[in-house]
């Protein structure tokens, strides 16, 4: 199973860099994969993406469809891109502590 | 404003108000086994066939109605063609424009029937050389199979000239229509077209799931499928004679009465209207987005001989990313990725960066959808500029 050190840490991840055990996730843990994706300060607009993805994933075991996630978060998603270079799934999912998204985001 | 459909190359939509209606009423009326039985409402169900087949005849300028054949769509009917066309050790020649239509029925013949496959490279402008087809003929070659028009770059090939020189050599050309049956003008005859396949869901203004073949008189068509034919049940083989020859089974009534209605709309509208319409649009389009830095369109230097199919990508996107923003943020519908023609994606050298962002104008679009696109592409372009 892969690993990365991030700010002396170990994480286990899969072969696309996403947490392989989504409870592990905290927002320490969220900032660390961050930096992956090039995000070094996580402002309260990232926030707003990554809990919201978070709480969605807790409730439904999935990630929200896209269009969703800029309903409720009133974010553009040219500006997710802006926020997270890797776009919703790739990126912002990542942080969020998700599994890959095989649909939706 | 509502969604803004741009996605008019994968298929018409809307369709015209009296496609939607001739096929609700007709199949009310008329929806039983067409000319099968013997009863009048049967009888006059055929008759709605046959005279589809005669409209679409006449549109083509073929000459045998009866060799109209109708198919599920252009893959289907292009699976007819070419698999009831070639035997191992012959040789086709196709194009790298190709959709997978053509493609992969030549993969499939390639692979598990022996038959040799040659593929022709598009020009730096997007159009394939006649000469460069007739330098590859050899005394095996038996089918070209060319795209009329690209579903990505939107070229509209010289069939004709293709066809001159296959006349010449006695091979066969196989034309796939599928974006430009209902767009621009096809004459099988002064095109030396010898099968054209078309589908009727694009630019013919039907529904999904009926398309077919326009066959010459001179070109036999072997039958790869046997089955129902509604007409003399006790033959132990599929008929020879054409229709039935190629056709299969209780034939799509619902389709061909939207096919029917969608090609009258053509008619009254006049196919040049339509295509004026179009292109007017694309030129709207293509001359604005020429203008915003970090976008770069693929074949589209002039618009001669084009449809209205532009291919382009926004610099640090995806194709895919530009396609969910353009539909999460500005509500457009466009496709994005290979778009089924991944050799023309590899030509372009676009493949590894997931292909392109297309969008496909119809005969409803607006100026004000135009201008809401390049509104959008032009946001979506900044953004990445800013960001940069």
């Amino acid at each position: 199973m892969p690993s990365i050190e991030l700010n002396g840490t170990v994480y286990s991840v899969d072969e696309n860099g996403f947490l392989e055990d989504p409870k592990l996730w905290d927002e320490r843990v969220a900032a660390d994969l961050a930096t992956t994706e090039g995000v070094t300060g996580l402002t309260e607009e990232h926030w707003r993406v990554v809990r919201y993805l978070r709480e969605y994933w807790l409730s439904h075991d999935i990630a929200p469809m896209v269009r969703k996630l800029c309903k409720e978060t009133d974010t553009k998603l040219a500006r997710i891109y802006e926020l997270f270079p890797s776009g919703p799934a790739q990126g912002a999912c990542k942080v969020a502590g998700l599994p890959k998204p095989t649909g939706c985001v | 404003m509502s969604m803004i459909y741009l996605d008019n190359a994968a298929t018409s939509f809307p369709k015209p108000e009296e496609t939607y209606v001739f096929m609700d009423q007709f199949y009310r009326t008329h929806g039983v086994n067409p000319g099968r039985s013997g009863y009048d409402l049967c009888m006059e169900t055929g008759a709605l066939v046959d005279d589809t087949r005669k409209e679409l005849t006449a549109f083509f300028n073929g000459t045998n109605s009866e060799r109209l054949i109708f198919a599920y769509n252009s893959t289907d009917a292009l699976n007819l063609a070419l698999f009831g066309l070639l035997q191992p050790g012959d040789h086709a020649i196709t194009t790298t424009v190709e959709h997978n239509a053509v493609l992969r029925p030549f993969e499939h013949l390639a692979r598990y029937h022996g038959v040799e496959i040659e593929h022709v490279p598009f020009d730096v402008h997007g159009f394939v050389d006649p000469d460069e087809v007739a330098r590859r003929f050899r005394p095996n070659t038996k089918v070209v199979a060319v795209n009329h028009a690209s579903n990505v770059i939107g070229t509209v090939q010289p069939v004709g000239e293709i066809g001159r020189r296959c006349r010449e050599r006695g091979v066969l050309l196989v034309v796939d229509a599928s974006q430009t049956a209902g767009k621009i003008p096809i004459d099988v005859q002064a095109m030396n077209i010898d099968v054209l396949a078309f589908t009727g869901h694009k630019s013919l203004m039907g529904p999904t799931g009926i398309g077919g073949l326009c066959v010459q008189d001179h070109v036999d068509i072997r039958h790869t499928r046997a089955g129902g034919t509604g007409v003399r049940s006790a033959h132990r083989l599929h008929l020879d004679e054409y229709p039935w020859r190629l056709e299969y089974g209780t034939p799509n009534v619902m389709g061909i009465a939207g096919l029917h209605a969608g090609v009258e709309w053509i008619r009254k509208t006049g196919l040049a209207r339509i295509h004026e319409h179009e292109m007017r649009l694309m030129r709207r389009l293509v001359d604005a987005l020429r203008e915003i830095p970090g976008v770069s369109m693929y074949c589209q230097d002039g618009l001669e001989d084009h449809i209205a199919v532009l291919a382009f990508n926004v610099d640090g996107f995806d194709a895919g990313n530009t396609g969910t923003i353009l539909d999460v943020d500005h509500d457009i519908a466009c496709r994005t990725g290979l778009h089924c023609a991944p050799r023309v994606h590899e030509q372009l050298g676009i493949d590894k960066i997931h292909g392109a962002v297309r969008f496909g104008i119809g005969p409803f679009n607006t100026d004000e959808h135009i201008d809401a696109a390049i509104t959008a592409v032009g946001e979506i372009a900044g953004a990445h500029a800013h960001v940069a």
